[in-house]
């Protein structure tokens, strides 16, 4: 019995099923021409593959590791417009922290900015390679809501639900904006932006503007609209976990 | 979540260059596709569903990147200097550097079709299954594809054998 090419080409790369593997192999036994056939695969196979097997070996250039996206300043976001966000002022400006490791982040912050003096602790630690809320952002995260009259340093801006289940809310603490996405309990925060110290006071009252980093962040994540007054009371009342 | 994606990412980095390699005709080529498709896959980290095949869905990226972007600007006449090498055949290992001139030379030669499925399925060794989903086709259209493309590059390999003899 014989095959026709492709059949004979499977099996030479392991792709047939056994009983037809099995037909395959008795008729190379039978018949040297279907056995050569075979073989002109195989060798074929080896010859390419080993071509181009020592590009494994080879160092990988470091430009090639993969590294949180950059964001670019420049993205217009309008995501937070029913949450009340106006497009930034140019006048602002922000250094953006979400690239750099957490407890870089975490240690540079408290450090730079004293926030070992804020009431109820430092408002970031780190939760294995996660920077993630603490203190009193934490608690402000997980029981206020953004319609609320503010109370604290802690000023909330969009929640909403993320492509990937989670639910994320961006906040305002002095100079300081993010974005938190609740995970496995915690509030992690996967950017961060510092207002520039230059650019501090002046415009401090400018509120409720978030910066481009953490805009560009929620559109990344954004799973449609963001919440409104009452799905984010469901929220809070599910404890931010979504079924 | 998206540490281990990095991390994961950062793992199949030696299979995403010599995927790339087999694809481009360039080295510097190959390496600038792999960078564009890593960008993309980790802004796109979204579109990624855990517990599907990683290594599929950054092929796919690949093949994409280099389909609507990288191509259009590849280096490809630098690649293959006049074959100086030709001149000293005599131990094993010159022999072998033949080879491997030969074989991606030849797949020079092939259509962008065929190229694509040789690297996927001969050089990286993907089974055909994942290798019909990484060029969004029917498994049978690949089988087919793979055969043609199999059949092509042994006739380059087979004509040059003879012009060189």
């Amino acid at each position: 019995m014989s095959f026709d090419d492709e059949t004979l080409m499977a099996y030479a790369d392991g792709e047939l099923a056994p009983d037809l593997r099995a037909r395959v192999e008795r008729a190379m036994r039978d018949d040297p021409q279907v056995a050569a056939a075979v073989e002109r695969h195989r060798a074929l196979r080896t010859d390419v593959f080993a071509a181009f097997a020592g590009v494994l070996d080879e160092p990988v250039p470091e430009r090639l590791q993969p590294r949180a996206p950059q964001v670019q300043p420049h993205v217009r976001v309008d995501a937070l417009a029913s949450a009340g966000a106006r497009p930034l002022p140019a006048r602002w400006s922000w250094t953006q922290w979400g690239g750099m490791a957490a407890c870089l982040v975490a240690g540079v912050l408290a450090g730079a900015l004293g926030w070992q003096q804020v009431q109820g602790g430092a408002p970031f630690g780190r939760q294995g390679d996660a920077l993630v809320a603490r203190g009193e952002l934490a608690d402000a995260l997980s029981r206020r809501l953004a319609a609320d009259a503010p109370s604290g340093a802690v000023r909330l801006g969009a929640s909403f639900a993320a492509k990937d289940g989670q639910y994320c809310r961006s906040f305002k603490l002095g100079s300081t904006a993010g974005l938190a996405c609740r995970e496995a309990g915690e509030w992690r925060i996967p950017v961060l932006a510092q207002e520039d110290k230059a650019e501090q006071g002046a415009y401090r009252q400018a509120g409720s503007a978030m910066p481009a980093a953490v805009l560009d962040a929620i559109d990344q994540r954004i799973a449609g609209a963001s919440l409104d007054a009452e799905a984010e009371r469901a929220a809070r009342a599910g404890g931010w976990q979504r079924r | 979540m998206s540490d281990t994606l990095e991390n994961d990412i950062a793992g199949l980095l030696p299979r995403l260059r010599r995927f790339a390699r087999s694809i481009t005709f360039h080295r510097e080529d190959a390496d600038d596709l792999v960078q564009i498709a890593v960008e993309r896959a980790l802004t796109r980290s979204e579109q990624w569903q855990p517990g599907t095949r990683l290594d599929s869905w950054m092929f796919r990226i690949v093949k994409n990147a280099w389909i609507d972007e990288v191509r259009s600007r590849s280096r490809r006449d630098q690649l293959f200097a006049p074959e100086e090498e030709g001149e000293h055949v005599g131990d094993d290992f010159a022999a072998a550097h033949q080879q491997r001139l030969a074989i991606e030379k030849a797949m020079s030669l092939l259509s962008e079709d065929h190229r694509l499925v040789i690297g996927l399925v001969l050089v990286d060794g993907l089974p055909y299954k994942e290798a019909a989903e990484v060029l969004e086709i029917p498994i049978g259209t690949l089988t087919s594809r793979l055969a043609r493309a199999r059949e092509a590059l042994q006739e380059l390999l087979s004509d040059r054998a003879r012009n060189t003899k």
